[in-house]
């Protein structure tokens, strides 16, 4: 690296627009600026449950917060995140913030303190004084995937997207499963940065072949992630101990400068990519407004056809801003069509759910199984609901590589900054599943209609026998009583448990639509907020094109003017303003590079 | 009281094999299958890849298993064509007498295992209870109202000693870990219990080496310290010796340190470390578990997937004179009491049914579910006098017989009772012989 630093480069670059009196391109780089400032990186902390993520964590930041036992222990993400003095929180559902002694997280957090996330808490978060955070690093803990009925295991997935990166754990007791190879994937079609973790190397003898065929399960898969050996329990004993060679065996010395440049540099690293991307642009529209000028001076016989291409070229920046722009209409169909598409997929998710329901519903007594049963639907919701979400965003990103194709031609093909549109708050929780409370047939109940029918039949059958001469009430009526009252009593039993699944039937239906309707409203809010943004990031590009171009036609018109005495001296400054532009493409260039090498 | 089942089942293969003598195939299956009436209980060892198969095989079946003749490897191909499965090895094993185990190729969650078909009954083996094991567990049953029952289905927390991460207490934590599965509703219904089994060193327990002993003990002797710093991770102790790594092998770095830990303790000869070693890798627990549920039941479990393989084969070869053979496998799965009893079990597991408190477990108990003994399942020490048995006997069929006729019972309750009185008028009729 140059020795400049991202904000340096942007102040560079600040600088030298101020210069030539181009406001709009400043506009967009006091942005970048910005961006650059505000340094939390999300790094979500993945894989399925018992593979060592809290204890992964806590040698991270070298201190027990996040539970670990040798049964199924987080039920709630843990957020780490760096604070002057130790100090714990626990937010739930509504948002309430409670504040909590560090030591007694484990009770709110954990599967033994709070079993299936019982008290509603949607994170905890805790603050630690430590270096590796201090940078804007937030590890997040996450409850592990897979686990039989952890209804959060889908929120990892609506969470990636709004990571920076993602640590997927596996141990080395095996390799990767054909589960954790789907989610990998899907991690790295969301999520910009996936490290992958092999934990317990302590443990297993035969680390180094599952690390093997762990690279070559990624390599299969075209998943460019790098795989990490590491022991959470070395790395603690060793930090304990002071013992530097254990410490390098434990694999952390690998693991921490990755955390630290690759996934919490987004400050110096991944940010510096996108820093880079923006200077370079911001340079080539100076560049071009005085590379035009100088090829007016050394040949002015060619300056006037230079100023056609020029005014060809502002014509077609000008097109670009009208609202009848072609990149208009991408944008508005591609939006119109991924909101149908969206939708339609959600609707069919849910469908399909909603089927799969109703013949479990016909098989079972709904009151026997509510419990199980809604937290199945809950389940199947919030994954599908995930995969509907990451599909979305998936698409977006798609989109907004469309419309940039449109400007590809004059070199204004910058992508706008996707991330930041967080799903909102998981919904499942917000809409509640609950069956209707069963009538009661109790004893009484039961007594009476039996009575009803036996009655009935009684009297029915008596009256016949009153035609031939027997009693009102003989032994032939009164068994007939008693039969025809059992029928009622079970014919009343049988509608009782139809009526229950016709209930459930309903209410899971209401459930989902319930679902629909908020989730359609939340994708639908997000993709016409991307829209908006999208429209407005691309008219601003527009725009600084024309500009740029503008400012080229006339320095060239002004050299077709100028004397040949004021051309040379124009010309020695023009060449040192192209050198300095040149200056600020360099940079930008040593910026970018160290991250290119990485990824 | 099998005695006459299994009488009926195999004058129902003789039957069908007769009614099948054109067609050599099938006759040959099925004429093997009336042969598996008179051999041992073939019990499947199923999971996912790395769940410990092998090992745990090894464990059972003893590896002094010589090669001269006890030992039957067969080859099975995978259970998908194509796919390349392992050899699936059957191996006498040696105290559980009259029961054959048998390895399988790994199952995942797109190969439904077929092995099944054959075996009598299942282990299940898996590391954590993950939801795909619920899955594949599902899947044993899926299949006809006789296998709708979790009779025949013992699920194994197969690496036990892995779950503290090689903590010195792990055996204990898998034990809670066990415990917490066997109350879980779900497994309930799909597999009669879970046992925690440290396979590895089970394995290594029954076949301990002299030479492996002294190593230990040398270790054990070595300065405390050193030795502890050996011991943090499989690469130190690898490079500590250099006969370590064929050390971990064997026991595995959990097993190391519990064998130094013994050895410190006092169990210094060869033969006290594996007996105690042993006692604590589970194995003992899980032999027993097998010989109660699987070998007491040994008859009827092979009558029953007897069974289910001819009414598999009369289905598929459908022909208008087997059609009274069909309807003898259903009369005789829809008479026999045996059966009504597993099924039974396997309502009570399933949790549909609402029962006064403690009612549920006695029935279970009552109908065998914890061991088909008398006196398992009259819930007495098995020195009992033969008349407190039978008093037992008595009161327990006069307490389900109340309830049987309780006109305010549920539906359903009754319909147990039912199964649970004829159970307890079996008992009482063993007992007065």
């Amino acid at each position: 690296m140059s020795g400049r630093t991202p904000i340096e480069v942007v102040d560079l670059a600040l600088r030298a627009v101020r210069v030539r009196d181009r406001e709009d391109l400043a506009v967009r780089l006091a942005q970048t600026r910005r961006r650059l400032l505000d340094p939390e990186v999300r790094v979500l902390v993945v894989g399925e449950f018992k593979q060592g993520k809290s204890q992964l964590v806590n040698a991270l930041v070298n201190a027990p917060v996040c539970p670990v036992d040798d049964d199924v222990a987080t039920a709630v993400p843990t957020a780490v995140r760096h604070a002057a003095t130790p100090h714990a929180v626990l937010v739930d559902a509504a948002g309430t913030r409670t504040g909590v002694p560090v030591g007694a997280l484990a009770e709110h957090v954990s599967e033994a303190g709070n079993p299936g996330n019982r008290r509603g808490l949607r994170f905890a978060e805790v603050g630690l004084p430590r270096s590796l955070l201090a940078g804007g690093l937030c590890l997040v803990d996450t409850p592990g995937v897979g686990g039989p009925g952890s209804a959060h295991g889908a929120d990892a997935l609506t969470a990636l997207p709004s990571a920076d990166a993602v640590v997927v754990v596996s141990d080395a007791a095996q390799e990767y499963t054909a589960t954790e190879l789907d989610f990998l994937r899907q991690a790295a079609l969301v999520c910009p940065t996936v490290v992958c973790v092999l934990t317990k190397i302590d443990l297993y003898p035969d680390w180094r072949r599952v690390a093997e065929r762990d690279r070559a399960h990624l390599a299969a898969a075209d998943l460019p992630a790098d795989l990490l050996p590491v022991s959470s329990v070395l790395r603690l004993h060793a930090v304990r101990t002071g013992d530097r060679a254990l410490d390098r065996e434990s694999g952390f010395p690998a693991l921490l400068p990755l955390v630290r440049e690759r996934i919490a540099g987004r400050a110096s690293d991944l940010a510096a990519a996108s820093v880079a991307h923006d200077v370079r642009a911001v340079a080539h529209q100076l560049a071009t407004a005085v590379e035009a000028e100088l090829s007016a001076h050394r040949d002015p016989r060619r300056a006037a056809a230079l100023v056609v291409g020029l005014r060809e070229a502002r014509e077609r920046a000008d097109a670009l801003r009208e609202r009848s722009a072609r990149w208009q209409q991408t944008l508005n169909d591609g939006v119109a069509d991924l909101i149908s598409d969206v939708e339609f997929d959600l609707r069919d998710r849910m469908r399909r759910i909603t089927r799969e329901a109703e013949a479990e519903l016909d098989g079972v007594d709904p009151a026997l199984v509510e419990e199980q049963f809604t937290g199945w639907v809950r389940q199947r919701v919030s994954a599908e609901s995930a995969a509907n979400f990451a599909w979305t965003h998936q698409r977006a990103r798609w989109l907004s590589g469309q419309v940039a194709d449109h400007f590809a031609h004059d070199g204004g093909d910058v992508l706008p900054d996707l991330r930041g549109h967080d799903p909102s708050a998981p919904l499942a929780h917000a809409v509640a599943l609950e069956f209707p409370v069963p009538e009661g047939f109790g004893f009484g109940r039961r007594l009476v209609t039996g009575i009803r029918g036996g009655y009935g039949g009684t009297l029915m059958v008596g009256m016949l026998g009153t035609v031939g001469g027997l009693a009102l009430v003989n032994p032939l009526s009164l068994a007939a009583g008693v039969l025809l009252g059992r029928k009622v009593v079970r014919d009343e039993r049988r509608r009782m448990l139809e009526r229950r699944r016709t209930d459930a039937k309903a209410a899971v239906r209401r459930f989902l639509d319930d679902v629909v309707f908020q989730l359609g409203k939340d994708s639908r809010d997000m993709l016409r907020e991307l829209q908006r943004d999208l429209r407005d990031h691309f008219t601003g590009r527009a725009a600084e094109l024309s500009r740029s171009l503008g400012e080229s036609i006339k320095s060239a018109q002004r050299s077709v003017d100028a004397d040949a005495d004021e051309r040379t001296a124009r010309g020695a400054e023009l060449r040192a303003e192209l050198d300095g532009v040149a200056g600020l493409v360099a940079a930008a260039d040593a910026l970018a590079g160290p991250v290119g090498a990485l990824r | 009281m099998t005695g006459r089942l299994v009488d009926e089942v195999r004058s129902l293969l003789r039957a069908a094999v007769d009614a099948h003598r054109d067609d050599p195939d099938t006759a040959e299956l099925l004429r093997r299958r009336l042969d598996r009436m008179d051999g041992p209980l073939r019990v499947a060892l199923a999971g996912k890849a790395e769940a410990g198969k092998s090992t745990l095989l090894d464990a059972l079946a003893g590896e002094e298993v010589t090669p001269t003749g006890t030992r039957v490897v067969t080859h099975r191909h995978g259970p998908t064509p194509g796919v390349a499965g392992s050899p699936a090895v059957d191996r006498p094993a040696r105290d559980l007498p009259d029961v054959t185990l048998t390895d399988t190729p790994d199952v995942s969650a797109t190969r439904i295992p077929a092995a099944e078909d054959e075996a009598d009954a299942v282990l299940y083996l898996m590391r954590h209870l993950h939801s795909a094991d619920l899955r594949l567990l599902a899947s044993f049953h899926d299949r006809g109202v006789a296998r709708a029952t979790p009779v025949h289905t013992v699920a194994v927390l197969s690496r036990a000693d892995e779950v503290g991460a090689g903590r010195i207490d792990a055996l204990m934590s898998a034990r809670r870990v066990a415990r917490r599965h066997r109350a879980d509703p779900r497994l309930r219904g799909l597999c009669q219990t879970v046992v925690p089994v440290a396979g590895l060193i089970a394995r290594t327990a029954r076949t301990l080496r002299h030479d492996e002993y002294t190593a230990l003990a040398a270790l054990a002797a070595a300065p405390r310290a050193e030795a502890e710093s050996a011991m943090l991770s499989v690469d130190r102790f690898t490079r500590a010796g250099p006969d370590h790594a064929g050390l971990l092998a064997r026991f595995g770095l959990f097993g190391v340190r519990l064998s130094l830990g013994l050895i410190r303790q006092g169990f210094a000869d060869p033969v006290r470390l594996a007996a105690e070693l042993r006692r604590r890798s589970g194995l003992d627990e899980l032999r027993g578990t097998l010989s109660v549920l699987f070998g007491e039941r040994r008859d009827l479990l092979k009558a029953r997937s007897a069974l289910l393989a001819v009414d598999a084969v009369l289905r598929d070869q459908a022909a208008p004179h087997t059609v009274p053979l069909l309807t003898e496998v259903e009369r005789v799965l829809a008479d026999a009491h045996e059966f009504a009893e597993l099924r039974t079990i396997g309502v009570l597991r399933s949790g549909a049914v609402a029962f006064p408190a403690g009612a549920g477990e006695e029935a279970e108990r009552l109908l065998g579910g914890a061991g088909a003994g008398v006196w398992t399942r009259l819930a007495v020490p098995a020195d009992t006098a033969r008349r407190d048995q039978r008093a037992a006997a008595w009161a327990a069929l006069g307490r389900w017989q109340r309830w049987a006729e309780n006109p305010l019972s549920s539906r359903d309750f009754v319909d147990v009772a039912r199964v649970v009185v004829r159970s307890c008028e079996g008992l009482v009729d063993q007992l007065d012989d």
